[in-house]
């Protein structure tokens, strides 16, 4: 039950389908298994570890300089950028040519950026949810939703971009219209 | 129109930023469902994109891909300040509505992507002309697609009521957004593609999409 419970929650709170956030990165990830997988978990990575770098900044930032706050959450990503590539290229200096494009994918879009100002808006609304531990578990779950997301494009990928469906329409214009469906049934679970 | 011509008009028609690239698209989908939320939108694309690019330009080619792409999306955000300022006073009721999509154009493909892979490796003048046609390209669908969602969604255009007969409140939903958009791709592909057969078929080059 608990299972079912948190799936359901995945699905009505999924940034994607609810706030199209990081629509265009999941139309790259979910072209094959592999990108969809390292983008995926850098993604997650971004949301997970941002988010808590987001809650640090929320309370350090005086309420009048609220502005500064995508200065700062750049910055943060960009911190974890030069990270992970740094990461990548010492310890994998053979594929780094290969892995570092999901790191430049996966860090300045609205999928990674979106979630960190969805987290702080929730938070400031209700007050329960401003911790480290909330700011976290929100982050690890929008990297989740992400995941599903594209597994549920990945589905329907391959007819989606067959010959079955009319040429002006195969591929993304298709693909909008099935997230657009997907999105009005989650619309419907709320 | 001529070859040389032809890269240039690419950002308003053929290699539209959001028909073509899909590129920043979740303004479009969540918050491009009234003409009013649009024209908020595309100032604070438009001035945010213009200014980084183009001061961008100056940051040296030889530093590192990945150094130069967090200097453009600090330099957004900075730009970003100023922006939002004056929108608060051209458009006070609209920023809380946008909420953080306001702040999410300034991390735009346009800015983290396009320039490396195309506007920096124009010369300036052309990158100029470029740049504009690829802004005024996203601040033609925002619009159009605004237009068409607040006129079924609500039945209104730029706030004031029309004589619809039928509304689809769907429409100003986010589905409806996605759904509208998967239309509009389809339809701007289609003719792009019955322009080049036209082409094909007379002996033309093709030019238009």
């Amino acid at each position: 039950m608990f299972l079912i419970s948190e799936f359901v929650v995945l699905l009505t709170t999924n940034l994607i389908l609810t706030k199209a956030l990081g629509t265009s990165t999941l139309f790259i990830a979910a072209g094959s298994r592999k990108n969809l997988l390292w983008i995926a978990i850098t993604i997650t990575a971004f949301t997970t570890v941002g988010s808590a770098g987001a809650y640090l900044i929320n309370g350090l930032l005086p309420e009048n300089f609220t502005d500064l706050r995508l200065l700062l959450y750049v910055l943060i990503i960009g911190v974890l950028y030069f990270a992970l590539l740094s990461v990548l290229y010492f310890t994998d200096g053979k594929s780094f040519g290969t892995t570092r494009k999901y790191v430049h994918v996966s860090a300045f879009n609205c999928a990674v950026m979106g979630t960190l100002f969805t987290i702080s808006e929730n938070a400031d609304a209700d007050t329960s949810l401003n911790n480290i531990v909330s700011f976290i578990i929100r982050g690890a779950e929008a990297g989740t939703g992400f995941i599903l997301s594209a597994f549920i494009l990945m589905a329907a990928f391959k007819i989606l971009n067959s010959k079955e469906v009319p040429a002006a329409f195969r591929g993304f214009p298709a693909m909008l219209v099935y997230l657009g469906i997907i999105s009005m049934a989650m619309y419907a679970l709320v | 129109m001529t070859n040389k011509k032809r890269p240039l008009l690419e950002g308003l028609i053929s290699g539209n930023t959001v028909l073509s690239g899909l590129m920043v698209i979740s303004p479009v989908i969540v918050c491009g469902n009234t003409v009013m939320n649009a024209l908020a939108l595309m100032y604070a694309f438009s001035a945010i994109t213009f200014i980084t690019v183009m001061i961008g330009s100056f940051i040296p080619k030889r530093l590192p891909y990945g150094m130069k792409i967090v200097i453009y999306a600090v330099i957004a955000s900075i730009i970003y300040i100023p922006v939002k300022a004056a929108a608060e006073e051209f458009f006070p009721d609209i920023i809380p509505r946008i909420g953080i999509y306001f702040m999410l154009v300034a991390v735009n493909s346009l800015i983290t992507v396009q320039t490396e892979a195309k506007f920096y490796r124009m010369t300036r003048g052309k990158m100029t002309a470029s740049l504009i046609l690829h802004i005024l390209g996203f601040d033609a669908v925002m619009l159009i697609i605004a237009a068409v969602r607040e006129l079924l969604a609500y039945g209104t255009f730029c706030g004031r009521i029309v004589d619809a007969d039928i509304l689809i409140s769907g429409l100003g939903a986010p589905f409806g957004g996605f759904i509208l958009l998967g239309i509009f791709c389809g339809i701007y592909r289609g003719i792009g593609n019955a322009m080049r057969h036209d082409d094909d078929v007379s002996g033309g080059d093709g030019e238009c999409f």
